[in-house]
């Protein structure tokens, strides 16, 4: 009964509520506009948002050197989470069987178990950083604790439900992704799409000041 | 000789008639296998040579190790006819450890339940001061709940799967109980060498601070300060927080090793390998979560004070110089101690800023 | 009521491995999955012997006490079965089992072994009677069908016997009988190989009923 709610309709409401939700997001982003800027460019503003854009998936040298615990896990949990999400066999087939269609080579199981296990690393060790540093626990608002603990719970329930043979885990972990996609666009977990802009912007404004930053 | 002893200790009431009945027993069980194979070598018909397929049934059976044939079917152990060990694995399991181990831990309980009863909550003596100490930073504090949180999660797992069929199976029954234990041994495999990070930090972080000193043995002969004159002297870390490292990180690396060998069937480790690992790693955990239930009573309603250094990283001078005089003292020289009002402000500070943390500070104000 | 055994009569099995094959074939197992194997002890010396072992559908199974789910059941034939509904792999049975039983489909890493599979005495699970989940999980039920297991069956020597205890234990009782009688006659044991009787002394084969 229940199963089949969060097997069907749930999960096409949920996954609805992520697309429109993510795009009614960025268009607004986009939407917001730029004011014209008068100045004479003295760089590209492409080239800036471009190389901003991957040139800060390293880290800043202050950052590198004070917080490197943060640094890794903050590396650990997001590479981890990539490779847990998209490359995984359950992923794959769940993907390929109700989205897409399409499926790709997945990684061996234990890396699969392996890159979970980072990722729980990495996602545990933020969340202790954020509540124990006074800096981010005064900066923190409901919103970071609501998202790190929905991701926690999918991957802890995902990690429950690996023998794969049980349906009731497996409905578990489906019905807390469904929170998680539903929760997703309202909150700042939005950041892995708006990552691109906010970078780019920066990156754009920098290029055309002709400023290498 | 083995077989002698054997029978001594099954007849333990030393009587002269058991003695008697012993030696005659000895006198006539030696003889007769050599009496047996002579008649088997000479060829001559004799009772005492036995069906051979008994025979060898017995052979395979002899249980010092077990005979290893050839098989077309591949795998570890697969040449192996009889693993006479997972029979004194299976009578570990069922009989000692399960409930022996039950036993165990709910008796710690009760202790604990009884001690807290007796003493009550150990107070600060001297009421809490207005000032405090920071005893431990962000980082320290943040791998101690990591490999707390690890090992909660792990204890938890394992006890169910341990207890469930005793405990849970009657109260959920077999189905729900399945889905529980199957989740459990998922999550237990997959968190299990995380634990071994989390070891591998800590040992690094705390090790120099729990190294033995001199004052450690008066600490000891005092038994802490339950027996006599409280306020044993001792430094940042006391004789029983020491000894408990010491533990953590050798029963802990048993478990770990146990458990990887346990979790990693790879290596062609056959099932005498796992049965001992198992051995191990269940001995080891159930006295590491034994030790653990102490240090959890003491940390929340065993003593006042004891876990606001590892929740705020500031502890209150009174509770440190009663507990810990010789850190104490020599952190209140150097000029560490804080007012409470700036413990307060500061609340919101690193307690052992690093550049980063005060510059994100004075960027804030 | 019957209590079902297997005996294999080393003094007869010729490591063809047919049982092996007949039970892959009738029971569609995983592949990885052995559910009987033959094993020859002293391969190609004096005193070769081989037997076929798979479960032995034990009185007191060590592989259902040490369960931590509880998943085995002993039918009213004397057949251990267990439920793979409720197994979750964790292994304990293959560690407790003397014999090497359980059998698991996958043996990867971070032990994911997959649901334990082991010899049924061809007497299938816990669903009905030759379901089709039945046959998927546990593969055939001949017992239903009033049949004894495929390895036994057609066992070309008849050296593995299957069926109910009081019958294989007189079959065997008749051959060791029979048996006995050279045994004494030559005071040999196994482990001198010459048991068997030669090619060239005819009438005298020691392998009869």
């Amino acid at each position: 009964m229940i199963g089949q709610f969060i097997d069907g309709p749930l999960w096409t409401f949920s996954l609805a509520v992520f697309l429109i939700g993510v795009i009614w997001r960025i268009v607004a982003i986009l939407m917001a506009g730029n004011r014209p800027d008068l100045a004479t460019p003295k760089g590209s503003a492409g080239a800036g948002a471009l190389r901003a854009l991957f040139s800060r998936f390293l880290p800043e040298r202050t950052v590198a050197t004070h917080g490197r615990l943060q640094l890794i896990a903050g590396y650990l949990f997001h590479l981890g989470l990539l490779a847990l999400l998209f490359f995984a066999q359950p992923h794959i087939d769940f993907i390929a069987d109700r989205i897409t269609g399409l499926s790709w080579p997945a990684m061996p199981h234990w890396a699969f178990i392996v890159a979970a296990e980072l990722a729980f690393a990495g996602l545990i060790l933020l969340w202790l950083y954020r509540i124990l540093n006074p800096v981010t626990r005064l900066l923190s608002d409901l919103d970071d604790h609501i998202g790190t603990i929905l991701v926690f719970l999918v991957m802890l329930t995902g990690c429950l439900a690996l023998a794969q043979a049980f349906e009731p885990l497996r409905l578990i972990h489906l019905l807390l992704a469904e929170l998680l996609l539903i929760y997703f666009p309202f909150s700042k977990l939005m950041h892995a799409f708006t990552f691109i802009m906010s970078r780019g912007y920066t990156g754009a404004t920098m290029g055309r000041k002709g400023v290498n930053a | 000789m083995i077989r002698s002893k054997i029978l001594q200790f099954d007849s333990g009431d030393g009587t002269p008639a058991g003695w008697l009945l012993l030696l005659l027993l000895l006198l006539y069980s030696l003889p007769l296998d050599t009496i047996a194979k002579e008649a088997v070598s000479r060829g001559l018909p004799s009772a005492a040579v036995l069906n051979p397929a008994a025979e060898l049934w017995r052979d395979v059976r002899q249980r010092d190790q077990p005979t290893t044939g050839s098989t077309q079917v591949r795998g570890v152990d697969s040449g192996v006819l009889i693993n006479a060990y997972g029979d004194r694995w299976r009578k570990f399991r069922m009989q000692q450890l399960i409930p022996i181990g039950g036993y165990m831990l709910m008796g710690i309980v009760v202790v604990l339940a009884v001690f807290y009863l007796v003493r009550g909550k150990v107070p600060i003596e001297g009421g809490e001061s207005d000032r405090k100490l920071p005893r431990y930073s962000t980082y320290e504090r943040m791998i101690h709940w990591f490999i707390a949180s690890i090992f909660l999660f792990l204890a938890i797992t394992g006890l169910i799967l341990l207890f469930g069929r005793p405990v849970l199976i009657p109260m959920l029954g077999k189905e729900t109980f399945s889905i529980l234990a199957s989740a459990c041994k998922e999550g237990h495999n997959l968190m299990g060498p995380l634990f071994l990070l989390a070891l591998i930090l800590v040992f690094i972080k705390f090790v120099r601070r729990n190294i033995y000193q001199k004052g450690d043995l008066s600490w000891l002969l005092r038994g802490g300060g339950i027996i006599g004159p409280k306020h044993v002297p001792s430094n940042f870390f006391n004789m029983g927080e020491k000894t408990m490292f010491w533990m953590l990180v050798l029963v802990g690396s048993l478990i770990v090793v146990s458990g990887l060998v346990l979790v990693f069937p790879l290596f062609g480790q056959g099932r005498e390998w796992m049965e001992l690992a198992h051995v191990g790693h269940a001995i080891g955990a159930l006295l590491m979560i034994g030790v653990i239930i102490g240090h959890i009573y003491i940390g929340t309603i065993g003593m006042e004070g004891a876990i606001e250094g590892m929740k705020t990283g500031y502890c209150d001078l009174n509770w440190a110089k009663e507990h810990h005089d010789l850190w104490a003292s020599r952190a209140e020289a150097r000029g560490e101690a804080l007012s409470n009002e700036a413990v307060g402000q500061l609340r919101d500070l690193d307690p052992l800023p690093s550049s980063l943390g005060a510059r994100t500070q004075e960027a804030g104000k | 009521m019957a209590r079902m055994k297997f005996y294999c009569d080393p003094e007869r099995c010729i490591e063809c491995n047919a049982c092996v094959t007949a039970c892959k074939n009738e029971n569609e197992v995983p592949w990885g999955v052995n559910r009987r194997r033959v094993v020859t002890i002293n391969d190609g010396e004096e005193g070769e012997r081989s037997l076929s072992v798979a479960c032995m559908h034990c009185s007191d199974a060590p592989c259902a006490t040490v369960c931590p789910v509880d998943c085995f059941y002993t039918t009213q034939d004397g057949v251990v079965l267990h439920d793979k509904d409720i197994c979750i792999g964790c292994g304990y049975c293959f560690y407790a089992c003397p014999f090497g039983a359980p059998q698991f489909p996958e043996d990867g890493a971070f032990a994911t072994r997959g649901k334990m599979d082991k010899c049924t005495f061809c007497a299938g699970g816990p669903e009905a009677d030759n379901s089709s989940d039945e046959q998927r999980k546990y593969g055939s039920n001949r017992l239903a069908e009033g049949k004894l297991p495929l390895c036994a069956e057609m066992c070309s020597t008849k050296a593995l016997l299957a069926g109910d205890a009081d019958t294989i234990s007189e079959i065997y009782r008749k051959r060791i009988i029979n048996r006995s009688a050279s045994v004494m006659a030559r005071g040999v044991s196994y482990r001198d190989a010459s048991f068997r009787a030669p090619y060239n002394a005819a009438g005298k084969s020691s392998a009869k009923e």
